[in-house]
């Protein structure tokens, strides 16, 4: 049984909470007639129908306070079920269906009102030549004359966040196997040398990238490659065309998280068990072997919530870029603040889509790594119940809900 | 580079092992030797350094100094090709250590096919067959991680065991189980030494030490303080320290 029909059963089954629980619906219904009607109210012309239906909640309210009196007066035992004639099964049944009209009366006022309200409320905003001065009406209007630029920055900062964090997790692989190597005893000076050198690139790296703010980093990306390319004899248009703001960003978000990433990937191989290591050595593989056959598929896997997050995090840090003049939501909404002049209802709307954005995906993000954290084992007999097919992995818990996201800035 | 050994000379020889965790000395100067065949097990209380002089027989523990002989070759010299004598030394942990992100049968096959040692029909029939000498060919397709303790064990023992080594080692291999499935794993132990599989095993099992060793060593405090053959060792040891550790198992 749902929750729902749980509710209702409740409700219809016993007809004082009818009374108590109708009458509520009924009072919302009475606010939602004192409110003004709009131009496409349709109870416009059907005034008495709506005085109708004003009584007809009001009258309700009263039946129900008399009923509540009446059980106030006779609370002991049984005495309200005998005496009252709310209690009596033809009246029961009166008021059940009296129940659904205030219900209908209710929801039709609702519709009337606030849906009709607020269609009434684009509509003129939509016809008007000039920015309405009611919160909503300016929203409505200023996204009526610039969701073409709009959509295009949402799109730029889809595009940003959804590439960045693609490359910067193939960078993340590569840098994290350079950080994560130890010199082993059959390695020669050569190999001690350079994995020594890679180890420390990485550290490096990782330390200067994140201790750094990103607005910082792209700033200097962009400006050094435009710098370089004009040194190298190119004209501004000319640079315009390879190295555009956009170009610069998706660098710089790309090389900025790879260092976050390589961080989380280190975490989700470091958790993995030592044994497991030491079981693929003692066979005889080589430290690289363990690593690719053994280990790493397994810190991959502890590492994929917070991998994943870094998609919500790179989606709402990607409005720093704007600073460098990527064409991305926060750019875009800068600029419509600049005609409009209206920064509240403008910054609103901004919150707003990146709060769809991260919503939407933290919640593909939730259905891919629980696809990932079940893995099908065909299995083809076994003696005792132990063995089951397919295995969740301890981090099956891959909800990325939204307060959980770590690092609110860099 | 392989010399070639004296058949007739021990396995694995220890020389001089000394290995030190930070200040403490946890293997002081240790000599022993292990010959073809034969079934060692090393006692002791724990924190004596049994498990340490396990591990650094196949080099999981670097020594300070000394010398491990194995095939011609210094495990413990400086730059040795530690992968190629590691193929010939199976190990076997108290934890088990399955690959988890495998099956039974990759957890056997993993080894052989990526050392190239063998094709992978080869490597599953190997596996199979080892599979089926511990008694778990049914599992081949099971996660590793859905098998009980005993099961894993077992697995763990098929899988050094698939890489044909000369020389096996167990580092508590039953410590981690229940009492009532400590058999299952010995039972397979039993079988591999009376096949004549050469063995190092560091246990508290010391009815097993008994009945399957050739050889017992007690260790106390890093160092090697008795060693011979099991009859002498549980009936009448030399040392008191000995005869203390021994009464405390021999009394049950």
């Amino acid at each position: 049984m749902t929750r729902l029909s749980k509710l209702t059963s409740f409700i219809v089954d016993d007809h004082r909470y009818v009374l108590l629980g109708t009458s509520v619906v009924a009072a919302i219904g009475v606010w939602f007639s004192m409110q003004r009607r709009s131009p496409m109210s349709f109870l416009r012309g059907a005034y008495a129908v709506e005085v109708a239906m004003y009584w007809l909640l009001v009258a309700w309210l009263a039946v129900s306070a008399v009923a509540l009196v009446w059980k106030l007066t006779h609370w002991e035992g049984d005495a309200y079920e005998r005496t009252s004639p709310f209690a009596r099964p033809a009246a029961r049944t009166a008021e059940r269906l009296c129940s659904y009209a205030v219900c209908a009366v209710t929801a039709a006022l609702v519709v009337d009102r606030a849906a009709m309200g607020f269609l009434s409320v684009v509509s003129q905003s939509l016809a008007q030549d000039k920015n309405p001065s009611d919160f909503l009406g300016s929203i409505v209007y200023m996204l009526d004359k610039s969701y073409g630029i709009i959509g295009r920055g949402v799109l730029t900062t889809v595009g940003l966040s959804v590439f960045g964090t693609l490359i910067a997790f193939v960078l993340a692989i590569l840098l994290v196997f350079l950080r994560i190597q130890t010199i082993d005893r059959s390695d020669n000076d050569a190999v001690r040398f350079l994995k020594a050198a890679g180890c420390g690139f990485a550290k490096v790296y990782s330390t200067v990238v994140r201790g750094t703010p990103m607005m910082v980093q792209g700033m200097l990306i962009y400006f050094a490659g435009f710098g370089l390319l004009r040194n190298s004899g190119m004209s501004v248009t000319e640079i315009g065309m390879v190295w555009s703001t956009f170009v610069a960003g998706l660098v710089t978000i790309s090389l900025n998280s790879t260092a976050y990433m390589m961080e989380v990937l280190r975490g989700g191989i470091e958790a993995v068990d030592l044994g497991q290591t030491e079981a693929a050595r003692s066979l005889g593989l080589s430290q690289w072997q363990a690593m690719i056959k053994v280990v790493f598929p397994q810190g991959i896997k502890n590492a994929i919530p917070a991998l994943s997050n870094e998609l919500v995090v790179n989606i709402k840090d990607s409005s720093v870029l704007s600073v460098i003049g990527v064409f991305d939501l926060m750019f875009v909404t800068k600029t419509v603040v600049g005609i409009y002049f209206k920064q509240v209802e403008l910054y609103v709307v901004a919150a707003l889509c990146y709060l769809c954005l991260t919503m939407a995906a933290s919640w593909l993000l939730g259905r891919f790594a629980r696809r990932l954290s079940v893995e099908p084992a065909p299995l083809l007999s076994t003696s005792d119940g132990t063995a089951t097919v397919g295995t969740v992995s301890s981090m099956s818990s891959t909800e990325l809900s939204l307060d959980a996201q770590r690092k609110g800035g860099r | 580079m392989s010399a070639p050994i004296n058949a007739a000379g021990p396995l694995i020889r220890v020389e001089n092992l000394r290995k030190s965790f930070g200040s403490h000395l946890v293997l002081r100067d240790i000599d022993f030797a292990v010959n073809r065949g034969e079934v060692v097990t090393i006692i002791g209380a724990s924190g004596s350094g049994k498990s340490t002089l396990l591990r650094c027989m196949n080099l999981l523990e670097t020594p300070d100094s000394g010398h491990i002989w194995f095939h011609g070759e210094d495990l413990a010299a400086d730059r040795v090709n530690i992968n190629r004598l590691r193929e010939r030394i199976g190990m076997v942990f108290q934890s088990f250590n399955l690959f988890n992100n495998k099956n039974v049968l990759d957890n056997c096959t993993l080894a052989p096919i990526t050392l190239k040692k063998m094709g992978r029909d080869e490597a599953e029939a190997e596996a199979r067959r080892n599979l089926e000498a511990v008694g778990l060919l049914e599992f081949v397709n099971a996660p590793a991680t859905s098998l009980s303790g005993g099961q894993k064990q077992r697995v763990a023992i098929a899988r050094a065991l698939c890489m044909k080594p000369d020389l096996m080692l167990f580092d508590e291999p039953t410590s981690a189980l229940d009492p009532e499935i400590v058999g299952e794993v010995l039972n397979v132990m039993h079988d591999l030494a009376a096949e004549g599989m050469t063995m190092v095993v560091v246990t508290h099992e010391m009815a097993f030490a008994k009945s399957v060793s050739d050889k017992v060593v007690f260790m106390d405090q890093g160092v090697i303080t008795e060693q011979g053959g099991p009859q002498e060792m549980f009936t009448s040891p030399r040392l008191p320290r000995t005869r203390e550790f021994l009464s405390r198992y021999l009394e049950d």
